[in-house]
């Protein structure tokens, strides 16, 4: 086929590996979500606490930094656990924002005018669609919260010195099991309310629901049955209670938290089953067609 | 021929409905026309064969090749357009074909630039970079057939694709298929209720009532064989009704001077005239008696389905 021709003509071409179609959709779905400039703009705004944190780093190690403040820091004091825990509960808490904008829109884009049975007419299964939208999320995400924290911690070791980084080494892989498990949870969450529901509005809605309403029905649950375990309802308590120990967090740094509320397997149990629920919601709804039964 | 799409006892269920039921036959036309009144199975037998729903007994061939267990390989060779809206409305026209290039398998460069001619070729280049959900509802038809042709498959299986067009964008869409089918690179599949688009695009028709093979015919044959029948009205008879008996045409006259005549393999219309003015009889009309696709659908319509066991469909 060609433009002055204008006749038909079968491609016979060579074609691209069929394992890497899938990020042709991680490609477009990012692209389309920086088409906005509003997204584009609150993308960097995530980034700047990362700017922040690697100028304290810099500053607690700078002397000349440290005498233009008036001030005298011990960077071992005060760069730890604590404070890349700190950092990225930030991050996270930007990352809830993102995923919040980003998916429902990213999803929606495709269910709203029946775009997926042309995907699925296409060399390209349900998995192998969703791995392609779950990895655009997991890309954007990371670079908003494992990618920055690892970027931190060799400031930090390369600055510190002494052997930090050999003793810290478990801090590395808490921050990457911690965040793959948070971005694992929301993305996978934030996919299927959004394929539930297939309406951007309600999708979003859904998810500020699920992480803020739900824990409330669970506490109730739990006060009038007089257990705890209705604060398996709450997924950012669940996902602390994971976090603090992965991350050794000393118990005097969160005050007025139940740290014993729930046994930490349940909480692990909790968030699989999370992404397990979601999972089997996707594979119910992500279909080129539906079967109305009866 | 070889077939393009052969259907073996293919059974689809879906709940607790049977949709389609024990479907038999061999479609080996260029353009292959799906009709059936609403519910018949057209869609679901389309959508069978693209493997979104599974065959609960027998299978469907597509080239030689069997949909189970070869769907992704031969999702590559077809081009699908659905009934329904099937667009990202916020993305641009030529954005949207590139994109589902892209999936099909062809590289950046090549998908940009089928994407161009294909919007060309279907008439929408002046509007390519306009967002898809901007268009008016025949551009939209257009986009959904320029992405299934961006990526040059060898079946083409459209369902309903005249559906709310106006009379001028649905000849553009009909001469666009014709255009197609007319190269010979690719085999079409038309499902529609109206049989007008059918007869003017298809060489072949499965007729479908019920989940079942009502008719398969070839309506290239039948135009053929349609041939050999002749209505003529005569000013006055004058011994041409004996004269065309022996040239061995069966001929019945009527009254008004009208005859119908089936015309042997071996005898020319040009001899009937000879022999009107041998007679001096001034041949007014001449027609060929013409099964049309509507006597076809009708008469499929009110006979009972294929029987199972026998069933090959054709009429």
């Amino acid at each position: 086929m060609a433009v002055y021709k204008r006749t038909y003509k079968v491609y016979e071409g060579a074609l691209t590996p069929s394992w890497s179609r899938f990020l042709v959709l991680s490609r477009f779905s990012a692209s389309s979500l920086f088409d906005s400039r509003r997204f584009t703009a609150f993308t960097f705004l995530c980034l700047m606490p990362v700017f922040i944190a690697a100028f304290c780093i810099y500053a607690v190690h700078s002397s000349t930094v440290q005498l233009m403040l008036g001030t005298t820091l011990k960077a071992g004091n005060i760069i730890n656990n604590v404070s890349f825990w700190v950092f990225l509960q930030i991050q996270v808490g930007l990352s809830f924002i993102l995923a919040l904008w980003a998916v429902p829109d990213m999803m929606a884009r495709d269910f709203s005018n029946h775009a997926l049975q042309l995907y699925l007419s296409r060399p390209l299964s349900r998995t192998e669609y969703l791995l392609g939208k779950v990895s655009a999320m997991v890309i954007l995400l990371s670079c908003i919260t494992w990618i920055p924290g690892l970027l931190l911690f060799g400031l930090q070791a390369q600055l510190e010195g002494n052997g930090w980084g050999g003793e810290n080494l478990w801090l590395m892989a808490s921050i990457v099991i911690g965040c793959l498990l948070w971005i694992a949870v929301i993305a996978l969450l934030a996919m299927a309310l959004s394929v539930w529901v297939k309406w951007r509005i309600a999708a979003s809605a859904l998810m500020v629901a699920v992480f803020f309403v739900l824990p409330g029905f669970g506490e109730i649950a739990g006060s009038i049955l007089g257990t705890q375990w209705g604060k398996l309802l709450d997924l950012r308590y669940v996902l602390t209670l994971i976090w603090t120990r992965l991350f050794r967090i000393p118990l005097h740094y969160i005050h007025g938290w139940d740290y014993d509320g729930i046994p930490l397997w349940s909480a692990w149990a909790a968030v699989l089953g999370v992404c397990i629920i979601s999972l089997l919601l996707l594979n119910r709804r992500l279909k080129a067609r539906e079967v109305e039964r009866g | 021929m070889s077939s393009v799409i052969e259907l073996e006892n293919l059974e689809v269920r879906l709940g607790d409905r049977t949709i389609l039921d024990r479907l038999n036959g061999s479609l080996t036309g260029l353009c292959i026309g799906l009709l059936g009144p609403n519910g018949s199975g057209k869609s679901t037998l389309i959508n069978t064969l693209l493997g979104f729903y599974p065959p609960s007994g027998g299978t469907a061939r597509i080239f030689g090749r069997d949909i189970r267990g070869n769907i992704s390989e031969l999702r590559s060779t077809i081009g699908f357009m659905p009934e329904s809206d099937a667009f990202i409305a916020e993305m641009s026209g030529i954005r949207f074909v590139r994109y589902m290039a892209e999936i099909s398998g062809l590289p950046a460069r090549e998908a940009m630039e089928r994407a161009h001619e294909a919007f060309f070729y279907v008439g929408l280049g002046e509007v390519r970079y306009r967002k898809v959900g901007t268009y008016s509802l025949g551009m939209k038809q257009l986009v959904k057939l320029a992405q299934v042709l961006v990526h040059g498959p060898k079946l083409l299986l459209l369902d309903e694709p005249t559906n709310g067009l106006d009379p001028e964008a649905r000849q553009r869409m009909l001469q666009l298929i014709r255009e197609i089918r007319d190269t010979g690179k690719a085999h079409i599949v038309i499902s529609s209720h109206l049989l007008h688009d059918i007869e003017e695009c298809c060489d072949e028709v499965l007729i479908l009532k019920q989940g079942r093979v009502a008719a398969l015919c070839n309506l290239e044959e039948e135009r053929r064989a349609n041939k050999k029948f002749l209505e003529l009205e005569i000013n006055h008879e004058n011994g041409f009704v004996e004269a065309i008996s022996r040239l061995g045409c069966e001929c019945a006259s009527f009254a008004g001077g009208r005859l119908k005549i089936v015309l042997p393999e071996d005898i020319a219309v040009r001899q009937l005239y000879q022999l009107a003015a041998e007679h001096t009889v001034q041949i007014r009309r001449m027609n060929y008696r013409r099964d049309s696709l509507e006597d076809i659908f009708l008469k499929a319509m009110e006979g009972k389905p294929e029987a199972r066991e026998t069933a090959s469909g054709r009429l």
